[in-house]
């Protein structure tokens, strides 16, 4: 199977249990070849759990997991994953350049480790021994395992935790290159500057399950993602009517407070932010100061979030009264 | 496999502590025997303390060396998640444990070694066969304590494993004729221990002592068994992750 057509990671219909803890419910997923996929979700979202199933670590308990139409762990022989484990420890009383020989010697299409430390960018740090490392650097260890061969798939478990922010931005440009070689990456992360900068897809993963899936701006849309906000001053005339605002197309939230001097701000959530500025200008009102932003990923997230816990909590109570 | 197996026996030659422990602890403990018993002295069936202690302590520093090489690192390395990791690789699962193993067998023998020097020193006489059958008994005895602390990582928790390590290695000492000769009474239970059976086959340097093929057939059994547990509890917890 080359790059551009085929499935890298298949998930159908895969569940997970822990005792009575869902990890993972039903999860349906496909990877394709060169997409950059970041796995968002809350903790205890099965993020972990997920890529434990998918890298052969674990047995689902019902459903199937492939990767490049096998079984994970022929995969992982076949040098085709590299990983790097949020819970993956390091040897210890070894330098790092050790280390990262032993990665590449042990690789099927293992690189030379000078190139490795190089992309890793821990060169610098290559006579280190393991045990003596920051954070950061220790996460940076653990990527240049994961990189240490010619790998088809690269799946990351929030590779940048511990990192301070100037490291983060030199690691997400060696993200990006293992991207622009052809790489299928796929990563969880907390950061969801991260997963908007980086990845062309995103998964939200919410109490095991898959609640939203698509690009970066299609999650932001879905959760009424931009704001309008203006000024509203009596002096333009017309008088104030917040009905004719909260029939503004694509409005989802409205937030309207008035200052002593008549000057009302308004804010508006819109999931179609265009109609809604030309209907404002079409009902004649003048708005001053005229803002239209993107909320972002993180408030777009919580908002999903949100609206699942709420569903979730309506579910259950039809359940209860139907007892 | 064999970056792996050759990075494990130099990482374990670099840990300082695990070298004085099990090199010079047995190296001391064989001193103070002397001293204690007086240079001159036999032990049970008329054995100098020289060559018994000898023997004994070479037996108690390699078994130590195993056991805390073993169970202690591969305890601690699964709780790191360092086995994790490896199994991301393309490594076969077993050459971990044959990596442990390995650099076991690499310190077992300077701390005979060190032991087999001061016993020459302090006057125990053998001809160069009898040295070389002796190095070669404790060495090859050695992978049977190799697979309990194998099948001891796999078993306890990390922060249980240094005592259980620790009572099983002074209980089996302390009935196998580690410390003192194991009295007749006590010699039909003592086939039951390992160390015991251990100490005994390299007793054939000692005069009036031959080759004890029970030993040997004791060891063989105690190797199978201790291999078979390894092996089902490496399973159970790859299962586990």
């Amino acid at each position: 199977m080359g790059t551009g057509t085929g499935e890298v990671a298949a998930f159908r219909n895969v569940s997970k249990s822990y005792g009575r803890v869902k990890a993972v419910s039903g999860l349906d997923l496909v990877l394709r070849p060169g997409e950059t996929v970041a796995l968002l979700g809350p903790n205890g979202a099965g993020k972990s759990s997920s890529l434990d199933l998918l890298l052969g670590l674990r047995e689902p308990d019902s459903g199937t997991v492939e990767l490049f139409g096998g079984a994970p762990r022929e995969a992982i022989t076949g040098g085709r994953v590299g990983a790097m484990l949020q819970s993956g420890g390091l040897m210890s009383d070894v330098r790092v350049r050790e280390l990262v020989a032993l990665a590449c010697a042990v690789h099927p299409k293992g690189h030379r480790p000078a190139e490795v430390l190089e992309s890793a960018g821990i060169t610098e740090i290559a006579d280190r021994r393991v045990d003596k490392l920051s954070g950061g650097q220790e996460q940076r260890v653990r990527f240049a395992l994961a990189i240490a061969g010619a790998n088809d798939l690269i799946v990351l478990d929030e590779p940048t935790t511990g990192m301070d922010v100037s490291v983060r931005r030199q690691f997400w440009a060696a993200m990006r290159a293992q991207a622009d070689a052809g790489r299928t990456v796929l990563f969880a992360t907390h950061y969801l500057e991260e997963a908007d900068s980086i990845a062309d897809r995103v998964l939200v993963l919410h109490k095991g399950r898959l609640i939203a899936d698509g690009s970066s701006a299609e999650i932001k849309a879905r959760a009424g993602a931009r704001r309008i906000g203006f000024e509203l001053h009596p002096s333009d005339g017309g008088a104030f009517d917040e009905a004719v605002l909260r029939a503004l197309p694509g409005t989802v939230g409205l937030d309207v407070s008035a200052r002593a001097d008549g000057v009302r701000t308004v804010r508006i959530r819109s999931t179609d932010a265009d109609a809604g500025v030309a209907a404002l200008y079409k009902a004649g009102l003048y708005p001053r100061g005229l803002e239209v932003t993107s909320l972002g990923l993180e408030q777009a997230f919580l908002t999903i979030t949100g609206e699942q816990d709420e569903h979730d909590e309506q579910d259950h109570d039809v359940e209860e009264s139907a007892r | 496999m064999t970056t792996l197996i050759k990075l494990e026996i130099l990482r374990t030659l670099r840990n300082k502590r695990y070298l004085l422990f099990t090199v010079l602890y047995p190296a001391l403990l064989y001193v103070f025997f002397i001293s204690a018993y007086g240079s001159q002295g036999t032990v049970a069936d008329g054995v100098s303390v020289k060559s018994y202690f000898m023997v004994s302590m070479a037996t108690f520093g390699a078994v130590g060396a195993v056991l805390t090489g073993s169970a202690q690192r591969i305890s601690l390395e699964r709780k790191s998640g360092w086995t994790r990791q490896l199994r991301l690789t393309a490594l076969p699962g077993r050459a971990y444990t044959v990596g442990k193993i390995a650099s076991c067998a690499v310190t077992t023998l300077p701390a005979i070694a060190v032991v087999f020097a001061i016993g020459a020193i302090e006057g125990v006489k053998l001809d160069a066969l009898q040295w070389a059958g002796l190095g070669a008994a404790l060495w090859l005895g050695s992978f049977v304590f190799a697979a309990l602390g194998v099948a001891l990582g796999y078993a306890a928790q990390p922060d249980a494993v240094q005592p259980v390590v620790m009572i099983v290695y002074m209980l089996m000492a302390l009935f196998g004729g580690t410390w003192f000769p194991v009295g007749d009474s006590l010699q039909k239970f003592a086939r039951f221990n390992p160390v015991y059976d251990y100490n005994q086959l390299a007793a054939f340097i000692h005069p009036g002592h031959g080759i004890s093929t029970f030993s040997i057939a004791a060891l063989a059994a105690f190797l199978a068994l201790f291999t078979a547990a390894a092996a089902f509890l490496y399973r159970k917890d790859a299962q586990q992750a």
